[in-house]
């Protein structure tokens, strides 16, 4: 008993068991986005029929070209990119401040504003669902884009500050002395001295609120009844029918709604999970 | 006009403070008071104290969404845990390559939550899905299964859907947990002759503790609140097997279009959010 203890001890200490391990879960892992892709290349006809064929018969575009060509897909990503960049630039630009006026510049009360945002993180935006109703209702903001872009300011905002403030704690206070020595004015000190030099975290913050807004999901599916204004994520539901759901072509959606997502994963991983981190523990 | 440095710093908050005012708390206070209104669009809005939470307990779907709810937040919870731990045990002996590794790893979480769900919807798919080919052919099921029609498969069919986004994250803190232990604690332990397992537990794990925390906090914070997979997967069925919480509110509110009693589900819905994040927060603090 003891020897077969022994040699998993050795076999866990091996150097190349995790490369092992790794490669055998993350094949797992990634199999569905390599299914998706599959999926996407084969004709309809070829998703009903058993047993699945693992690599397609006949290999054809054809879903990729009828998405954006013959469905009304493409309104819906400029829909999801007019919510995500307008959001993500009124989110960033607020955070920014909120997170520099309690990172550096303490004032009474400025840890209850911090705690202020940490509440409102933790309030389920879904339990909100009513009282937004009601709200959006009133203002005449129910089936717009701008009704979307302030529920997703809503969402992204707190967690922006919170990013953000950490990534600012860690700015050196000695370039804001000095700087100030010099006789630049505090305004200056921020727009030519720590917006410059903090751009990579700021980068890093606007990615994960791109993300958060372009994924978000169930507000635009509750607000949102016409195609016209319905972002991506809701969309895509046009080519699930009552008969059937038209998997290469969902599939192919699927592939057009990742795409965002992993090319700021392959750009800029590290600034990313510099922010996921910040965002995460509480300094 | 001279500014004082604290003056400074309230002003370049405010706009910010005005805002999270106005769209969190404004909203929250709301959500108080319409819990306590008569407020069903048929008969004329109405005070009535304790009306809605009563006939919450009364309803028949409450009490079992409440119990889907805590299944599906632990359950997605503790795999993407197991999961997360064991990539990131892996990750952070990984020296060759880690930059792709790091990508890879990362992949599901830039899928969005509701796609996942159609992903592997189309996966678990009773006649032409891969999953039971795959499984028959290996000669682990003899028969195809259909995890839609049965109310415990379905549960696991979401929890995979759910945590299989979740994964990256809970990696990428439980990496950043580990690769804070200084290496020397490391080469410390292996002169003293401690096995693989030793190390784990008496330095990997009381050290990472704060990191795991901070990671299970998070995760169940999110699997709680957010209902995209099973929106996209199961509609909350096979007979209401995935009817949890927040897809009961979402799911009533054009049905019934009663605002009063909906309240009351968010207000439930908050305070059980309040009270998983206490239990972390609690953690936490008190170390």
């Amino acid at each position: 008993m003891k020897k077969i203890t022994a040699i998993i001890y050795k076999a866990i200490e091996y150097h190349f068991t995790p490369y092992l391990v790794f490669i055998l879960i993350i094949s797992i892992l990634l199999f569905p986005i390599v299914w998706m892709f599959i999926t996407a290349l084969k004709p309809l006809s070829e998703t009903f029929i058993y047993p699945p064929t693992i690599i397609p018969e006949k290999l054809t575009f054809s879903a990729f070209e009828e998405v954006l060509f013959k469905s009304p897909i493409p309104q819906n990503i400029l829909n999801s990119l007019i919510i995500t960049i307008t959001n993500v630039i009124i989110t960033t630009f607020f955070a920014f401040f909120v997170a520099c006026g309690i990172s550096k510049y303490r004032y009474k009360g400025s840890k209850n504003v911090l705690f202020l945002f940490l509440f409102s993180r933790i309030i389920p935006p879904l339990a909100l669902l009513i009282p937004y109703y009601i709200l959006l209702t009133s203002l005449k903001l129910i089936n717009t884009l701008n009704g979307l872009i302030v529920i997703n300011f809503y969402i992204c905002f707190p967690l922006a500050v919170w990013i953000l403030k950490s990534f600012i704690d860690d700015f050196p206070q000695d370039l804001i002395d000095a700087a100030r020595i010099d006789g630049c004015s505090r305004i200056g000190i921020i727009f030519r001295i720590m917006i410059p030099l903090l751009a990579t975290s700021i980068a890093a913050t606007a990615i994960i609120v791109f993300l958060w807004t372009w994924n978000e999901f169930i507000f635009a599916a509750m607000f949102t009844h016409t195609r016209e204004v319905q972002p991506l994520t809701v969309g895509i539901y046009y080519f699930v029918g009552d008969e059937y759901v038209d998997w290469p072509r969902l599939s192919a959606t699927a592939i057009i709604a990742t795409i965002p997502g992993i090319i700021f994963l392959i750009m800029a991983q590290k600034y990313i999970i510099k922010g996921l981190i910040a965002g995460a523990i509480k300094k | 006009m001279k500014l004082s440095e604290s003056r400074f710093g309230f002003l370049l908050s405010f706009p910010g403070l005005l805002v999270i005012i106005l769209l969190s708390f404004f909203p929250t206070i709301m959500l108080f008071i319409t819990s306590f209104l008569r407020y069903d669009n048929i008969n004329p809005i109405t005070f009535c104290a304790f009306e809605n939470y009563e006939k919450m307990l009364n309803d028949p779907l409450f009490l079992p969404s409440l119990e889907k709810t805590l299944v599906f937040t632990f359950g997605t919870t503790s795999l993407t845990f197991c999961v997360g731990l064991i990539l990131a045990l892996c990750l952070s002996r990984i020296t060759k390559y880690s930059g792709v590794f790091r990508i890879l790893m990362l992949l599901p979480w830039a899928v969005p939550l509701v796609i996942s769900g159609f992903i592997w919807k189309w996966i678990f798919d009773p006649v032409y899905g891969v999953i039971n080919y795959l499984l028959i052919k290996i000669g682990l099921l003899a028969n195809p299964i259909n995890i839609f029609s049965d109310p415990n498969l379905a549960m696991i069919g979401v929890i995979v859907a759910d945590s299989w986004v979740r994964i990256p994250f809970m990696c990428v803190i439980l990496l950043a947990g580990f690769e804070s232990i200084p290496q020397d604690l490391y080469e410390a332990a292996k002169v003293d002759g401690a096995n693989a397992f030793q190390t784990f537990r008496y330095i990997s794990l009381p050290l990472a503790m704060p990191a795991m925390a901070t990671g299970l906090m998070i995760t169940s914070m999110f699997s709680f609140r957010t209902i995209d997979v099973i929106c996209s997967m199961t509609k909350g069925g096979p007979a209401r097997a995935t009817y949890v919480i927040g897809y009961f509110l979402q799911d009533q509110l054009y049905r019934t279009l009663n605002f009063g009693y909906l309240s009351a589900l968010g207000i439930i819905m908050l305070f059980l959010q309040l009270a998983i994040i206490s239990i972390f927060i609690y953690y936490l603090f008190k170390r």
